[in-house]
Parts: structure tokens; sequence; C-alpha cells
């Protein structure tokens, strides 16, 4: 049952995903935003900057956004 | 008798002053916690210790601080709200749904009476936002949503976000509620830009919030009610006395009815109107984006 709710939720969280990236904008440069599947984030483009999205809840409270670049720059680094 | 004289000169003259530099007062809001002087920065999180402590009594503690009445507030203002199928509509500092779900059950049983052929496709349209900037409290709410078998339904969206800076595109929302959490904003005047901006044009904007009492004598009841009841039942209930008391500090800091009314007018808006309810302890203003 447990087992069973787990998918559900993850299926539902899918298709939630998708339309909230056609929903939601970035709150700082008020642009679109991309779903990335990889990081299961909402990318803004605009201003490098992806936000989480936890428990199919997505947190896009400015101070939430990680900053991507610097993240590529740590990764070539180590 | 001569206290309420010193008391009535006093508010008098703190209402001259602030009518003096409005900037001066919008500084103290942002630069309050309750009754404490807090740096800018630290306001926000400050608050959202506050509700994160309180995330899971909230409900509870609400019926009991009100008597249940905070249910009839919220019925009036989705009344006022008048909600329709396929309208996009934001609530924020909507944390645990109250708002939200009466919205939603508003639109639903709207299709319900009405004509089966009506709109099928304009019910899916529906769209209501939940934004909060604490998670604590939107998890409540996703809970309360599973509880009631809403956990698929594509209509209520839950977002993290904050309302000094919204996560929704310009002219989107056909309506804007937010209930008992402009008091909160550190910045009120932003969170009221941020509504103008995302609402259409003709959108509705519309807050419930504890207000000022004038009435002589109700008024040193409900301040008597305000700081020696709810501080000792936030304590009994929630386990958490300070949350309360900043609570009711809050209440008190925030801008009077007819003050706060100038700065939705400010933010753009018009049509800007309020109403009192149980004598001003709460108020509902409202407003249109035309």
């Amino acid at each position: 049952m447990v087992r069973i709710s787990r998918v559900m939720l993850k299926e539902a969280g899918n298709a939630i995903d998708k339309t909230l990236s056609e929903i939601l904008v970035c709150p700082l440069s008020k642009q679109p935003l991309r779903f990335c599947e990889k990081t299961k984030s909402l990318v803004s483009d605009t201003i490098g900057v992806s936000f989480p999205i936890k428990d199919g809840i997505p947190c896009l409270v400015p101070k939430d956004g990680k900053i991507l670049d610097e993240d590529a720059d740590a990764s070539k680094a180590s | 008798m001569a206290l309420r004289l010193l008391s009535s000169r006093r508010r008098l003259g703190s209402i001259v002053l602030s009518y003096r530099s409005p900037l001066a007062s919008l500084h103290s809001h942002a630069t309050s916690f309750g009754f404490q002087q807090v740096k800018e920065e630290e306001k926000s999180k400050l608050v959202s210790n506050v509700f994160t402590n309180v995330a899971s009594s909230y409900d509870i503690m609400n019926d009991v601080m009100s008597a249940g009445l905070h249910r009839l507030w919220k019925e009036r203002l989705v009344g006022k709200l008048s909600p329709f199928a396929g309208m996009k509509h934001l609530d924020v500092a909507g944390g645990t749904g109250d708002v939200a779900f009466r919205i939603f059950d508003a639109v639903n049983s709207v299709k319900r009476r009405a004509l089966r052929k009506v709109d099928e496709a304009s019910i899916e349209e529906t769209q209501i936002y939940v934004c909060d900037i604490n998670p604590n409290m939107l998890n409540v709410g996703k809970q309360r949503a599973a509880e009631r078998g809403l956990s698929d339904n594509r209509s209520l969206v839950w977002v993290e976000g904050d309302a000094e800076a919204l996560s929704f595109d310009d002219d989107s929302m056909d309506g804007y509620t937010i209930a008992f959490g402009i008091r909160n904003v550190t910045h009120i005047e932003k969170a009221l830009a941020e509504a103008y901006r995302v609402l259409k044009r003709g959108g509705r904007f519309l807050c419930l919030e504890l207000s000022h009492v004038d009435i002589p004598v109700f008024k040193e009841l409900y301040d008597l009610y305000s700081f020696q009841v709810i501080p000792n039942l936030g304590e009994l209930i929630a386990g958490d006395r300070d949350s309360y008391q900043y609570l009711v500090e809050s209440v008190r800091r925030f801008p009077p009815q007819e003050r706060f009314a100038k700065m939705i007018g400010d933010a753009g808006f018009e049509k800007v109107e309020y109403e009192n309810l149980v004598g001003g302890v709460v108020a509902i203003h409202s407003a249109i984006k035309l």
C-alpha cells in the first residue's frame, strides 16, 4: 500500500512539475523557469539560479536559490 | 478616565508624527518584531521561526483564540471574493490552506448547483495557488488536502515563496487574498506592490487582518484578552508563549485601518474599502486593480 502510494506520489509529482514550470516565474527576474529533470529543480536561466522542489513543493523564496555558476566552478576545481 | 485621555493623546501624537513621515513609519514596521526592535534583515527569520514553531497547532489555536470566529471571518472573505470556475487565484501566506480550501469548495459547489452542461473545462482550469514562506505551514496544508482526498487535484498548487518577491507572472491572477499574513511581512509596501503586479486588470485584492479597535471599554477588554489570555493559551496549547506574545504585539504595531487603506491605494489599487468585523478586531480590506 505504501509502495503504491509512493509511485502515485511520484507520478503526480512529475505531472505537477511540468505544470509548475509553465506557470511559475523566477521570483527575482520574473522570467520563465525551466524544469531540470536531472536535479529535479526549477532553473532560472536568465540569472543562473536554481530553486529546489521539496516534497512536490517548489521553494521559490529568493534566498533558497542556488547560484548555478558557482556549482559548475566548484566541480571543475575538484 | 484620565488614563484613557492620556492614551488617546499619545495615540494622536504618534498618528500626527507618522503622517508627517510615512517612510519612518514604514521603516518602523520593517524593524519591529512585536514590541521589540530588530534589524530589518532579521525580521523575516524571526517571523519564520514563529511559524515553524506554531505550524502544527496553528489551526487549533486559531479556533481557541477566536472562539471559532476566524472561520466566519474567512467565509466572509471568500464570499467577498466571489470565486468563479476557471479563475486563477493566489492565496498568499495561506500555508495551512484555510482560505484555499474554502475557495475550492465555493468553485466546485457552484458547479454542482449550476446546469450540468456547464463548462467541465472551466472547472479543470481553476487554479488556486497557495503561497507561503514557511514550508512547515505548507506541509500542514498539503496534509489537510490529503485528508480531504485532494492530493492529486490539479486545482490546488502549493508553492513556497516570499510575498515580497512572488514567483508569478505579471497580470496572471484573477484574485489575490492574504489572510492574517500581511502583518508578518517585513516590507508591507513590497507585498502590496507584488500583489498589484500579479493581478490582472479587474483583479480583486482582499486582505483579512487583525486590526485596531477604537470602541471604548471594548478596546480595554480586547487589550486585556490579548495580553493576559492569549500568551497563556499559547503556552498551554502550543507550548509556546513567546510566539503568541509576538502575535498580539504585532497586531498593535500594524498600521490602523485607514492608514493601511492608504498604503493599498499607494500601490496603485482603486476602490479601496475596508469592513470592520467585531468592532475592528479584524478588518477586511478590498481593492481592485483597474
